[in-house]
This record gives structure tokens, sequence and C-alpha cells, in this order.
């Protein structure tokens, strides 16, 4: 009788899941996805879409910071060039849509390679430093830059629609970020497996052991910060269209924190962390405003004037308490309670 | 010349804010060997303490300056003690995680305690004009060049002859070692982050005095960023004179290239301080061993 489940050869031990129970279930949350644009009500789906383009967007991040283990504070800079990308190429230019996204996520990756050359060659918090500055640096050139972005006035931004599609109508946006979520989820999961996720995971756990072993270390980190960038490129061109205006202003730098505060309260390194984290992150606001209602209108009206400050307080007390009690995050609470489903009554 | 010298002055004073700041940057990563991304905020909190004191209680300098010191020793105390005790041995991810959450929060506090508005705190001293020469400076600016003078000095003369100062250094040089010698590493990061906010507090008075405060003080914090890395992250003396460099280029900049360059002066610094001397002018190399 078997007593466990064994792991026999290297690709068993790499692959995604060995149970067919986990693809099949993965399969009915992607079609109950696909259909839940046709019926939830619009406030619903704008969550919805909300919440596909964070995932994106903090799958991005999760390269760097889950698995290399390199804070960076200036993702939303990358968010932004990625919106300013689509919105130039293919809302000024009038050039196709898809060009429009290459070129959101590949001027991303570019800038990362202006910060990261010189910052990465560093050890510990400068990178988290020097991001810290590329953000400012980068909301000010936008605004500099008029000629090309319109300066502090933004620019406004159509609906995509290429390859015979139309993406105007919310469900076929929500369609759309759909796909890319799950291109990105499947895409981030896919190079943790690969031998440059393996090396990305070796610099976080130990970085001079990992130099030791033939690990490049200067041209990992900065291959991770460009897929980063990349990635977030990507979801900042997602967002602008979501705003459907895209100017400085719709970039706070709270988005940066926010993206790290998903990734502490989801787990580190774990892609499934990153969608528990967004989804909790993003509803938490949304079930304060619902328990402020409770104790009447007036804490209610401190909500609607004060929106951003308590979001702010909200993300900062979540991430103090995850750290502090909880730092594998949701997704070590959710390994508990698989192990307690399938060991109980024992502990262990 | 003229514009030049009303420009570095004007820019000296507002470096030894930015040198103040710094140096509560340089005191809490000497000891704990940690940066506290809540800097600017902490320097926000105190001066709008130090103006609620003045606007409730009494306008007397020195009742207000007490006061808000006294509060800013509060705080750092109870900050060490609630937030960061329990951080302890976490990785530096962690911490530092912790201390950006912290600032989002006393960033975001301001609003829900006091209000989104810009005030002036009058506490009827530092706002009239001495005239040396052809150019005029305020009473105000020339003090906080003296105090970070003097508490330059002050802390050359604390690290090098006090008992506490030795215990501090040899924290910040091996927290295991210095607890096998004797020395509370405890009570060395408690009084760090005492340290730490009164320094940031006085730097937060004499800022509110010389110009405003607002909701967006904690900005404080990043543009003294630069200085603490061009003087070295753990050169508590080194980042004081960062200060002053940075507030004078940044002037400087901001006079001869435009007023947006001033805001993103510092910010290109550090960046191309990181590439030629990532360990600051006065900081030390970082070697480690296998």
């Amino acid at each position: 009788m078997r007593s466990g489940t064994f792991k026999e050869t290297y690709p068993e031990l790499i692959a995604l899941t060995d149970s067919r129970l986990v693809w099949f279930w993965g399969a009915v949350l992607a079609i109950a996805l696909a259909a839940a644009p046709y019926l939830v009500n619009a406030y619903l789906l704008s969550l919805l879409t909300a919440i596909l383009i964070t995932v994106t967007g903090v799958l991005g991040l999760n390269i760097l910071t889950g698995y290399t283990g390199l804070i960076s504070l200036g993702h939303v800079g990358f968010l932004v060039t990625g919106a300013y990308g689509y919105a130039v190429v293919s809302g000024r230019w009038g050039l196709p849509p898809l060009l429009g996204f290459a070129a959101s996520g590949s001027v991303a990756a570019l800038l990362s390679l202006v910060v990261g050359a010189p910052s990465l060659r560093l050890r510990g918090l400068y990178l988290a430093i020097t991001t810290l500055a590329f953000a400012f640096i980068v909301s000010h050139l936008i605004i500099e830059a008029a000629p090309l972005t319109n300066g502090a006035r933004g620019i406004t931004v159509e609906r995509p629609s290429f390859g015979g599609l139309s993406f105007a109508s919310d469900q076929a946006f929500a369609h759309l970020c759909l796909a890319i979520a799950i291109l990105t989820l499947f895409g981030t999961l896919n190079l943790r497996r690969s031998r440059i996720g393996r090396a990305f995971v070796a610099i976080r756990d130990n970085d001079i052991a990992a130099r030791a072993m033939g690990v490049n270390l200067h041209a990992y980190k900065l291959l991770a910060f460009t897929t980063s960038a990349f990635v977030t490129g990507i979801a900042g061109a997602l967002y602008g269209i979501y705003l459907s205006y895209v100017s400085v202003e719709g970039f706070p730098f709270l988005l940066s924190i926010e993206a790290l505060a998903i990734l502490i309260v989801g787990g580190l390194g774990s892609p499934l962390g990153a969608i528990l984290g967004t989804i909790f992150v993003t509803l938490l606001p949304e079930l304060t405003r619902s328990a402020l209602a409770m104790f009447g209108s007036e804490a209610e009206a401190l909500f609607s004037t004060g929106a951003q400050e308590l979001k702010s307080i909200l993300y900062g007390v979540v991430i103090i308490l995850f750290l502090r009690f909880e730092p594998r995050g949701l997704v070590g609470i959710w390994h508990d309670i698989r192990r307690l489903w399938v060991h109980w009554p024992l502990r262990f | 010349m003229r514009f030049f010298l009303e420009l570095a002055l004007s820019g000296l004073a507002v470096g030894a804010v930015y040198g103040l700041v710094a140096m509560g940057f340089a005191v809490i990563y000497k000891a704990t060997g940690l940066v506290n991304f809540a800097q600017g905020e902490l320097t926000m909190i105190i001066a709008y303490i130090a103006w609620t004191i003045q606007t409730n209680l009494t306008g007397n300098v020195a009742v207000v300056t007490v006061g808000a010191l006294g509060a800013a020793l509060l705080l750092g105390l109870a900050i060490e003690r609630v937030v960061m005790r329990p951080m302890l041995g976490e990785p530096v991810f962690a911490t530092v995680m912790v201390t950006i959450a912290l600032a989002v929060i006393l960033r975001s506090s301001i609003n829900f305690i006091w209000d989104a508005y810009p005030h002036g705190l009058d506490l009827g001293v530092g706002r009239s004009v001495v005239r040396a020469g052809a150019v005029g400076i305020r009473t105000g600016q020339i003090a906080v060049v003296a105090t970070l003078l003097a508490m330059l000095a002050g802390f050359t003369l604390f690290f090098r002859y006090s008992r506490f100062g030795i215990a501090m250094r040899a924290v910040a040089a091996d927290d295991r070692t210095a607890l096998l010698m004797g020395v509370s590493t405890g009570r060395v990061h408690a009084a760090a982050w005492a340290a730490s906010a009164v320094i940031s507090g006085i730097a937060g008075i004499f800022f509110a005095v010389s110009y405003d405060l607002s909701p967006t003080m904690f900005q404080l914090g990043l543009k003294s960023f630069p200085a603490t890395i061009l003087g070295g992250l753990d050169a508590v003396i080194g980042s004081g004179l960062g200060g002053v460099i940075i507030g004078v280029a940044e002037n400087l900049a901001g006079g001869y290239l435009g007023s947006g360059t001033k805001e993103v002066a510092g910010f290109v610094l550090i960046i191309v301080i990181l590439m030629v001397r990532p360990f600051g002018l006065f900081g030390q190399r970082d070697i480690e061993r296998v």
C-alpha cells in the first residue's frame, strides 16, 4: 500500500500539478470567469476587471519581489510608462492596438534596463531606493515631455479592437483582461519551473551561494527586473484602457505600496498567493465601506471624504499584521487548511 | 553673483533641514541596520504636534519645542516597542516593508487627525530678515544651520567618547558580539529610534517655521534620502553634511535649469552616487565574509 505521494522523477517534481482534479476545477473556474461578465451587474463587472488587471501587474512584481527577493517601490513608474506607451502609440499616433501593447511592455522593459543596470550591481535595499527615485523622475519626465505625452492634461484612450474582435463593450474588455491574466499566470508559473526561475529563487535564498553555483547575479537580477517591468507595463496599458484616460494623477505612488501589500498578504513568491492577495486587498476597501455603513451614515461619509487615506491606512495595517502574524500570507493559511482537511483528526 | 549667493544661501538653509532628517535616517541605520522609510512621516507628525500645541495652548517657543520634542521621543519609543521590536530577527525585507507600511499609515493619518490644508507655524521668531551685504536671510534659516552644526559636533563627541555612543557603534558593527559583551541591544535600538525621532522633530519644526505645514511635508523624507545616500547610510555626520550639499545643489539646479529640475535633482543624484560610490562619501565599504 502506498503511504503517500512520492515524486520519483524530475519531470514529476516540476510538473505544474500532479492532480487531474486541479486541472478540472481550474477549467471550471476559467469557464465561470468567462461567463461571469454576462451574469453580474456593472459594478461587480468593473470590480472583476480591476482584479484581473491587478493580478497581471502583481504577477509581474512577483517575479522580482517574490522570486528574486528584490524590493521595488517604483513599479508604479512601469505601470505609468506602460499606460503612456499604449496611449501614445495607439491613441495619439493611431497605430494598431497590438503595436500599442507591444510598445507598453517594451518601453517599460527598456526603462527598467536604464534603472536596473546601475542599481542592481548593489546588494540589499539599494534597488528599493533607486526605484523610489525612479517613480518620481518618471512622472516628472512625463509632464515635461508634453509634445509626446500631452503633459499634465493626459491622453484619452479608446477600448481596442484587433484580430477581428472588438473589445469596446465592458464584457469583451473583461474577457481581454482575463485572457491576459491567464497568459501571465501560466507564463510566470512556467518561468518558475525553468532554469531561469530556479536561478531567481537561488538568488533570493542566498545570493552568495547562488553565485558560487554559477548563477550570474547581475545578469539574472537584471533579467528578473526587466521581465517584471515588461509584465507590469502590459498591466499598465490595460489599466490605462480601464480608466479610459491616462494621466500622471491616475497612477499615484500608493499603487506601488498596494502591489507590495498584495504580495505580502497573499504570500510572497506564489502566483496563487498573488491572486488570493489581489482579491483580498481589492475587496478590503469595499468591505470596510460596508462595515462603516453599519455604524450609520456619518461613518460612511468619513469613507467617501477620505477614501484614499483610509485605503492607505488599511494597506499599511494589513502589511504590518500579516508580516507580524502570518508571514507566509494567505497561501500559508490555505496550506494549513488543506493539511487539516487531509489529516484530521490527526494534527500532522 | 547675487543671484548665485541667494540661491546658495537658501539652499544652505533647506539643506540643513535635509541634513537633520538624513541624520535621523543614519542613526537608525547605524544602530539597527534598517532603512526607515517612515522618517519623513515622523518629521511631519512632529511638526503637526508642534502646530497643535501652538494653536491650542501657547505660542511660546520654548514650550512648543519642548512639548513637540517630548512627543517625538515618546513616538519614537512607542514605534520601536510596538511595531519594530516584534520584527527583530526577521529578514530585512520584512522589517523594511514594515517601515514602508508605517510610512503610509502615518502619512494618511494626518488627514484624519488634522486636516488637508496648509498651515503656518508662527512662533514669533525666525521670520525676521537679516541683511548680509546684498542678500537677506531669515533668522530661522541661520538657526537651522547653527543647529545642524551643533548636532554634528554633538554626535561626533557622543559616538567617540560616551559609553552609550560606543555601545551603539558596537551594536552597529556586530550586534551578536555586542550582546555577548553585555550591551543591551534592545535598549540601543530604542534609543536610536527615540534619538532619530527627536532629530527629525527638530528638522520638522524648523521646516514648518521657515516654510509651511502641509500633508505633503512627508516628501521631506524623500528629499533627504539622497543626502543619506551621498553621506553614506551608516555615516551620521556624513549624512548631515550630505544634506547641505544636496540642498545647495537642488537650489542651484532649480535656479539655473528650471523649477521642475529642482524636484528631481536629488533623485538623479542618488542614481549617480549609487553608480560611482554606493557606500557614500563617508560610509564604510561593505565587505562580507562568505
